[in-house]
């Protein structure tokens, strides 16, 4: 068994460079000027944090089967939210 | 970084297939609620109805993997389940996070950079009476055609 805040600080890492690096490349794709230049930074930023989650020293199949409970979880959230969409248009 | 796991050692179903049930049954718990509330008729009732399937959902996954004196075998380990529900809650804040960090500095850059670009003699120099004079002249002219079409 790992330890808990490691699991935790390893993937709140990952969460916010996942959001980071989607919103970076939603931003500097479709911004302009100024708006394009902090979501470049932000795209390189999310790399970083990347980057630095999966070289440090951290047990990496804890760290995978982390990430793999994570997938499953937002998974799960999404055919949650399909089962209420198709409920409610069948109705 | 070594990115192998350990698929044959009951990973998929103590992480993957634990948290898939916490995730449907957190969706439609959540999506049950606010339709149960804010529905009306039968709306109100499918919400009722996604309120305990979700209920149920979450219920089904302590039950598989807690002592819970139901006499089920459970399914999950509870160590590992723990861990796999802190991975999926830390990931979740740690994307919020970084939403809010991404919100803020987008609104302290002061992105309307292009006002500098506008030539503002342009707008100084009209007069707006005249404008405004010129524009009831068109509306007029244009309702006395449409009536003298009529007629």
């Amino acid at each position: 068994m790992a330890e808990t805040s490691e699991i935790a600080i390893s993937m709140l890492i990952v969460g916010s460079a996942l959001s980071m690096l989607l919103m970076g490349l939603l931003i500097s794709y479709y911004g302009s000027s100024k708006t394009r230049n902090v979501g470049i930074l932000f795209l390189a930023l999310g790399i970083a944090l990347m980057y630095y989650v999966t070289s440090m020293a951290y047990d990496s199949v804890v760290f995978m089967n982390s990430i793999l409970a994570f997938v499953g979880g937002m998974l799960g959230g999404i055919i949650g939210i399909v089962i209420f969409l198709v409920a409610i248009i069948k109705s | 970084m070594d990115m192998s796991t350990e698929i044959g050692d009951g990973v998929i179903m103590d992480y993957f297939v634990s948290m898939l049930l916490i995730g449907i049954g957190v969706a439609l718990l959540a999506t049950g609620l606010f339709t149960s509330y804010f529905g009306a008729g039968k709306s109100q009732k499918i919400g009722l109805g996604l309120l305990v399937t979700g209920i149920l959902a979450i219920i089904i996954t302590y039950i598989l993997t807690f002592e819970a004196g139901t006499g089920v075998t459970t399914q999950f380990d509870d160590g590992v389940f723990m861990d796999a529900l802190v991975s999926g809650i830390s990931a979740l804040a740690g994307m919020i996070i970084g939403m809010f960090v991404i919100l803020f500095v987008l609104m302290k850059v002061d992105t309307v950079d292009d006002l500098e670009d506008l030539d503002l003699e342009d707008l100084e120099d009209l007069d707006l009476d005249e404008e405004l004079k010129k524009l009831e002249k068109e509306l007029n002219a244009e309702s006395t055609d449409s009536s003298g079409e009529e007629e």
